[in-house]
């Protein structure tokens, strides 16, 4: 006869209680586990929205420049030593250590062209990389197919007389810059299929909706398309860099992309950065705060059953404490009782978790997140399971423990 | 020097506070020498039940010493208490108080559970105790399998299984019909018979008659 076979053996007794404080743990374990994987899944998904979100990374070009005043006079700033930045030095960047993290690079080359009889901003873009890194553009039309067409900025649009700002407002076309089955032309206020820059014909793919930014005042076309046109082969005004930066680590990406290209200038966007650990931290914090409200009303929920249990039980343990049980056997066999209770809770708390999890991921993300059973998480359920158990019992046992055994073998 | 003394022993209990006080014992004083068996009588309420809780280390006294086998009791801490009614006590309680999901043979083991021997000796230990009862053959039935009888006996087979130089037995006979209480009254006389010193409260005169002494109290005084 040993304390646990007691333990067990009260447990076969009481199955309804003993079931009930089990419910309880894998209850409280069960949406510990579910919040945990469902946030982590939530906050991956996010993490790789925001990453998609835009550049978080630009390389143009490194120039000194000097600010000179000669005889009282200030004279605008004079660049030298201005470095290249060529088509090549995109593979470049794409060699990096971190290349997986690199989710989207887009290379430009801007420049002031004749379009028209108007000088225009024209932006050499490859635009399945563009479209992929703004996401917020709303385009309407649909995407450029070939090397002649652009993208007009509204503001452009409007200055070449291709919308009619008198007509009616351009509708939307969704964010996700699918193609358009209709051309630009036969949307309601676009009054052109084709304007001229520098001498050549372009088609209009799209017209972007405004955005308030310098996009409403550029025209976009393929990168190729423009170095030709700029007399300027294979050179790069700027790349933009979207880092899928889990964990962030955007300083060590930056540091192997100034590696590849010495003679650029690589800057992190410190402001997207921020604001995505910030979105990400704060989704955090509130799967914590709502694991901890659980965990507290599941530990409440064992402690009051606890509690129930010591007082049907009074007689019971007067009759082990008149039988030579100190106080400290008592403790232990309730600890034992919640201790395999805490076990089993915790496994089955772990698997309805995940199971719930495995399910819900599919309502609350886009991505086809899959929830895969982690023994490493089984292990913590248990370990948490224990913990609440053990830390939800101190006052029963405690109040077990100090029972007179003479008034407990009066209790009725 | 007597086995079991209790010297000028009161106890009284204050349900409400100091004005609600209640004299249970006064002045008792007893000696009882090894292998004795002493019958406690008396009308209810006269303190019987309080006096062998007294004697079995569970019921601090408010005045007066308990000392056995040399030990003053009372003077040891509640940890200490419970080791001493393990190792010098066997209780019977009128009730039984069997531990209803427990076979025979595991509530005869209840007090070895927390004892450092190991498993198969335990078990050993508390067949032996069956066997003394006469229950050896019904060491794996539950108590609601049992008759009134055998719980009696399996509840005397717990109390003896540490080998207690006590065996106090409140009643033992009170919830029996007379076939069976004569049964464990044998059985106390048959303990005897091998030097058990047994301290036993009863209404029942005939159960008193296996006694070696009879010790009658009136309104917690021994008359």
């Amino acid at each position: 006869m040993r304390l646990s076979q007691i333990a067990t053996g009260n447990l076969r007794r009481r199955k309804g209680r003993a079931a009930f404080l089990m419910l309880g743990f894998t209850m409280g374990i069960g949406t510990v586990v579910a919040l945990y994987t469902l946030s982590t899944a939530i906050k991956e998904e996010i993490g790789h929205q925001l990453d998609q979100f835009g550049a978080n990374i630009v390389i143009v070009p490194r120039a000194n420049t000097l600010a000179l005043n000669y005889g009282g006079i200030s004279v605008p700033g004079v660049s030298f030593d201005v470095g290249q930045l060529k088509a090549a030095d995109v593979e470049r960047i794409k060699s990096i250590p971190y290349k997986n993290r690199l989710s989207v690079v887009a290379p430009k080359l801007i420049g002031v062209t004749s379009v028209e009889g108007r000088e225009c901003l024209l932006v050499g873009v490859r635009f399945p990389e563009e479209l992929s890194m703004k996401k917020w553009w709303n385009l309407v039309g649909r995407r450029p197919t070939g090397i002649d067409e652009v993208i007009l900025g509204y503001e452009i649009a409007s200055q070449l007389g291709v919308i009619d700002l008198q007509g009616p407002t351009m509708p939307a076309m969704g964010d996700d810059h699918r193609a358009h089955a209709a051309t630009a032309v036969s949307k309601p206020g676009l009054l052109r299929s084709e304007i001229v820059i520098a001498g050549r014909k372009f088609g209009i793919a799209g017209i972007l909706n405004e955005t308030g930014g310098r996009e409403d005042q550029m025209i976009f076309a393929d990168l190729e398309r423009v170095q030709e046109v700029m007399d300027k082969p294979d050179e790069l005004s700027l790349v933009e860099v979207s880092a899928l930066c889990k964990d962030c680590p955007i300083d060590d990406i930056v540091a192997q992309i100034q590696e590849q290209l010495p003679t650029a200038k690589v800057a992190a966007l410190q402001q997207a950065v921020r604001a995505r650990t910030q979105t990400v931290d704060r989704l955090n914090r509130f799967s914590v705060a709502i694991a901890v409200i659980v965990l507290v009303i599941g530990g409440l929920l064992i402690m009051s059953t606890l509690m129930a249990s010591v007082i049907e039980r009074t007689r019971e343990i007067g009759v082990l404490r008149a039988v030579g049980f100190r106080k400290r056997h008592i403790v232990e066999l309730l600890l034992i009782e919640v201790g395999l209770l805490s076990v089993v809770g915790g496994l089955l708390g772990w698997l309805a978790g995940t199971g719930a999890s495995a399910i819900a991921v599919r309502h609350f993300t886009n991505s086809v997140t899959t929830v895969r059973p982690s023994l490493l998480l089984a292990g913590g359920c248990v370990a948490m399971a224990l913990l609440l158990g053990m830390v939800a019992c101190i006052f029963p046992a405690r109040r077990a423990a100090a029972l007179d055994p003479l008034e407990a073998l009066r209790h009725i | 020097m007597p086995f079991l003394v209790v010297d000028s022993i009161s106890k009284i209990y204050r349900p409400d506070g100091p004005a609600s006080a209640v004299a249970v014992l006064r002045d008792v004083t007893v000696c009882i020498e090894e292998g004795e068996f002493v019958a406690v009588m008396g009308p209810s309420g006269s303190g019987k039940t309080t006096l062998l809780s007294v004697m079995g280390a569970m019921n601090r006294p408010t005045h007066g010493r308990l000392t056995v086998d040399g030990i003053e009791v009372y003077r040891l801490s509640d940890e200490r208490l419970a080791d001493f009614r393990r190792e010098y006590v066997g209780f019977v309680f009128q009730q039984h108080h069997l531990l209803p999901f427990l076979t025979a043979l595991e509530n005869v083991s209840l007090p070895l559970a927390v004892e450092r021997i190991g498993a198969s000796e335990a078990r050993a230990r508390a067949k032996e105790a069956l066997r003394r009862v006469q229950l050896d053959d019904k060491a794996d039935r539950l108590p609601d399998q049992l008759s009134g009888g055998e719980q009696g006996r399996v509840a005397i087979a717990r109390a003896l299984v540490n080998n207690p130089p006590l065996l106090l037995a409140d009643e033992p006979t009170g919830n029996l019909d007379s076939a069976t209480g004569a049964e464990v009254m044998k059985l106390f006389a048959e303990l005897n018979a091998q030097r058990q010193s047994i301290v036993m409260v009863t209404h029942n005169p005939e159960n008193a008659v296996s006694a070696n002494r009879i010790i009658r109290l009136r309104d917690g005084r021994i008359e």
